[in-house]
């Protein structure tokens, strides 16, 4: 472990992408371990999570704004692309990045509330915005209604189909590895640094010179993007079938689920929440019963014993191993000194 | 170590524990043993107990040898009536529990998707329950439906009551697949059939509880017939507050098949009686075998008057393992492939099968919907007494030609 992390921390010294790079070309080869497809399928719905979840911690978790409309972006994406492709014979390659830039123009609508309200709010306006997205979905034929929508194409490849699981992870994992490296770099420039100073005191951020309104918009927005993006690499998974009861407040729930459990404010708590939550949630189906309670019990026991989530216990790990580097190099220096001064 | 580095290695405990996820989750291995998967909504009202019913009546034969001498293992699994359970639940059945066929689902909206996966991976899939002319009409070669379809079901309510009652319908249905179904048939059906429009027509969203302004329009209007589209709840509430407005019992309540469910006339108390409805099968059928069926549900299952949905269940069970004794299985991994199809093709040799349906289930090779919409006949039923001690008629029984609807 100690040569790989001295291997990686000495490419990070020649390049800082280098590292990302070497976790980019190991994640490649995943579809070669996996024993069957549903395996791979899995793999997939969490990538899919993952970019969901990185985004909703950028409005949440970064800028501390309370969401509950992540769903409602997510499906905005989702069914713009399934439009796009559908109907107006758009390859998947231009349908992508135009979904996203719809939903980011959907996130401007959700984000202009936030300029006046704050919390609960702030979560009340949102919801009735996504179960507005849902509900208007659901009586619109032309969307496919409550039946769904159907026969969204698989994204194609110099001519080939990209229909199966296995290809289609070199779609949405590169997608989720760009999504998590976009994230590190939003987090640490001045767009992060004043998202965190709004997060902990908008007055305080206003005083010191952050625009607010224009700092909290552009969360929501960049928000929108991750959810527009995970919406369109859902519409085109196979089957290709969109449904306005995949968007529910159950689905917003399992979301801040992930997000909580990963830790508020942590990305790779974003990236461990919905791994663990898509995998919880897949090892639960066969206890359908009790399902709900699993789910509810892991979010009581999360806020109880990890108030900060996973990423929070792994930034306590990190820190008490710093603190006895530390110690050992003192009391090793003491040593030295002590012997020498013998 | 860096603070890159450090973040990188964090990245890699999620990718640990998935890898020790999957690991710990091999894909069967072969042995000889008949794979069912069985996917339907069971968090509701009965849905568990007939889920149960239909794992418990395939697995009944391992006690008496299994299927020429094969034992049967079923998995039943839960969709909640959301296409995305429904599908990860489909990929699991054929990928790694690499089952022989699979059973589902209830709702029409994850019935759909699950048609195309299922002719994709070449699998034999079996419908019990879900209505919608789509999951025939798609042309898969590996589907089969038990349930009656809402090309089937619209005609025998509207024919019915266009001919007794009168053709001025007013239409008050819910955003769900149930209630769009039912209403966009019926109303499809006055139009081609009688060149009649509807008097009112509107959508409300599934979870309102409050239908009273658009009942109070309806009223004024004066219909002779009151459609009432969704889930039993919604069926409930509009078929209460119809009357609560004073829309005056002559005028015939006609709901979707979901007003076949207990909770409706138990709800709906001395408001049921004239609710009107088509289905597949009630419960004061009384041929032997529905007294038998009902008899036993009764005591395993502790259901006083099974629905529709126990019905096509138990039948949907009995249609599969008739096919499975039939086909010619190897069940080896590399067999699997054949094994499907010859399941596949049994169930297409299914002819005149009289069960709990009303008329006999016939199924044949073609990939349409007139070969692969077994069950062919409806019938028309009217509560005649509510609440806890419900009792219903039959109005009419009504077989249809394969092509009917299409």
């Amino acid at each position: 472990m100690n040569t790989l992390s001295g291997k990686l921390g000495a490419g990070a010294k020649v390049h800082p992408i280098i590292p990302w790079l070497a976790g980019l070309v190991a994640l490649l080869a995943l579809p070669l371990v996996m024993r069957n497809n549903y395996h791979q399928y899995v793999v997939n719905i969490i990538c899919i999570n993952i970019i969901l979840a990185v985004g909703l911690n950028i409005v949440k978790g970064f800028a501390g704004q309370v969401t509950v409309g992540h769903v409602a972006l997510a499906a905005i994406g989702a069914y713009s692309s399934a439009m796009l492709s559908s109907w107006l014979g758009f390859p998947f390659w231009i349908a992508l990045p135009s979904a996203m830039l719809i939903t980011g123009a959907a996130g401007i609508l959700i984000g202009i509330p936030a300029f006046r309200l704050e919390g609960a709010y702030l979560a009340l306006a949102t919801l009735g915005l996504a179960e507005s997205v849902r509900i208007i979905i659901s009586g619109t034929e032309s969307l496919g209604g409550a039946m769904g929508f159907e026969s969204i194409p698989p994204p194609r490849f110099f001519g080939t189909v990209l229909d199966s699981h296995p290809a289609y992870f070199y779609i949405v994992m590169p997608a989720a590895w760009l999504a998590v490296f976009f994230s590190f770099a939003i987090l640490r420039s001045d767009i992060g640094r004043a998202f965190k100073a709004i997060r902990e005191d908008q007055l305080a951020a206003a005083a010191s010179g952050v625009n607010v309104r224009k700092y909290k918009l552009i969360a929501f927005i960049l928000s929108a993007l991750y959810a527009g993006c995970a919406g369109s690499l859902k519409a085109h998974l196979a089957p290709g079938f969109l449904n306005p009861n995949d968007y529910t407040l159950t689905e917003m729930v399992t979301l801040l689920l992930m997000v909580v459990f990963g830790g508020l404010g942590h990305i790779w708590g974003g990236i461990i929440g919905a791994i663990m939550v898509t995998i919880i949630n897949d090892l639960t189906q066969d206890y359908y019963q009790y399902r709900m309670v699993i789910f509810g019990s892991i979010i009581v026991l999360t806020v109880m014993y990890m108030p900060r989530g996973i990423g929070g216990v792994l930034d306590d790990f990190f820190i008490r191993r710093r603190f006895k580097v530390l110690r050992d190099k003192r009391a090793e220096a003491s040593r030295a000194g002590g012997s020498n001064a013998a | 170590m860096t603070p890159f580095v450090k973040h990188a290695l964090r990245g890699l405990l999620p990718a640990a524990l998935l890898a020790m996820t999957l690991a710990a989750n091999p894909a069967r291995a072969d042995d000889g043993v008949i794979r069912i998967g069985i996917t339907l909504r069971m968090l509701v009202e009965n849905g568990l107990k007939y889920g149960q019913m239909a794992k418990d009546e395939i697995e009944a034969v391992n006690a008496t040898g299994g299927i020429n001498g094969h034992k049967v293992e079923v998995t039943l699994l839960d969709d909640e009536c959301k296409p995305d359970k429904g599908i990860a639940n489909v990929n699991r059945f054929i990928h790694q529990q690499k089952v022989h066929i699979v059973m589902g689902s209830t709702c029409s909206s994850v019935s759909i998707p699950m048609v195309d996966i299922t002719a994709k991976e070449e699998v034999p899939q079996i419908v019990p329950q879900s209505s919608s002319a789509t999951v025939t009409k798609k042309g898969s070669a590996w589907v089969f439906r038990t349930a009656v379809s809402e090309r089937f079901y619209a005609a025998v309510h509207a024919k019915y009551l266009a001919e007794n009652v009168g053709k001025k319908v007013a239409y008050l249905y819910t955003t769900d697949s149930a209630g769009i179904g039912f209403a966009r048939d019926y109303m499809s059906y006055m139009r081609n059939t009688y060149k009649i429009e509807p008097v009112y027509e509107t959508q409300m969203q599934e979870t309102d509880l409050d239908f009273r302004s658009h009942l109070l329009k309806i009223k004024s209007l004066n219909p002779e017939v009151l459609a009432i589209g969704g889930q039993l709840d919604a069926i409930a509430r509009i078929t209460q507050q119809s009357y609560e407005v004073g829309i005056p019992a002559r005028v015939r309540r006609v709901a979707a098949s979901a007003a076949s469910n207990a909770p409706v006339p138990e709800l709906l108390g001395d408001y049921a009686k004239g609710l009107t409805f088509a289905a597949a099968f009630v419960c004061t059928d009384e041929r032997p075998v529905a007294q038998g069926f009902v008899k036993m549900v009764q005591t395993k299952y502790g259901v006083r008057c099974p629905d529709h949905d126990f019905s096509q269940s138990y039948e949907t069970a009995q249609l599969v393992k008739l096919a499975l004794s039939r086909a010619k299985l190897t069940l080896t991994d590399a067999s699997l492939k054949d094994d499907r199809t010859a399941i596949r093709d049994a169930l297409a040799g299914i002819k005149d099968y009289n069960g709990l349906a009303s008329g006999p289930i016939s199924f044949c090779a073609d990939p349409t919907p007139q070969c692969r919409d077994g069950n062919r006949t409806g019938i028309l039923v009217e509560y005649t007494k509510g609440g806890k001690d419900y009792d219903m008629r039959v109005l009419a029984r009504v077989g249809f030609e394969p092509d009917f609807g299409l």
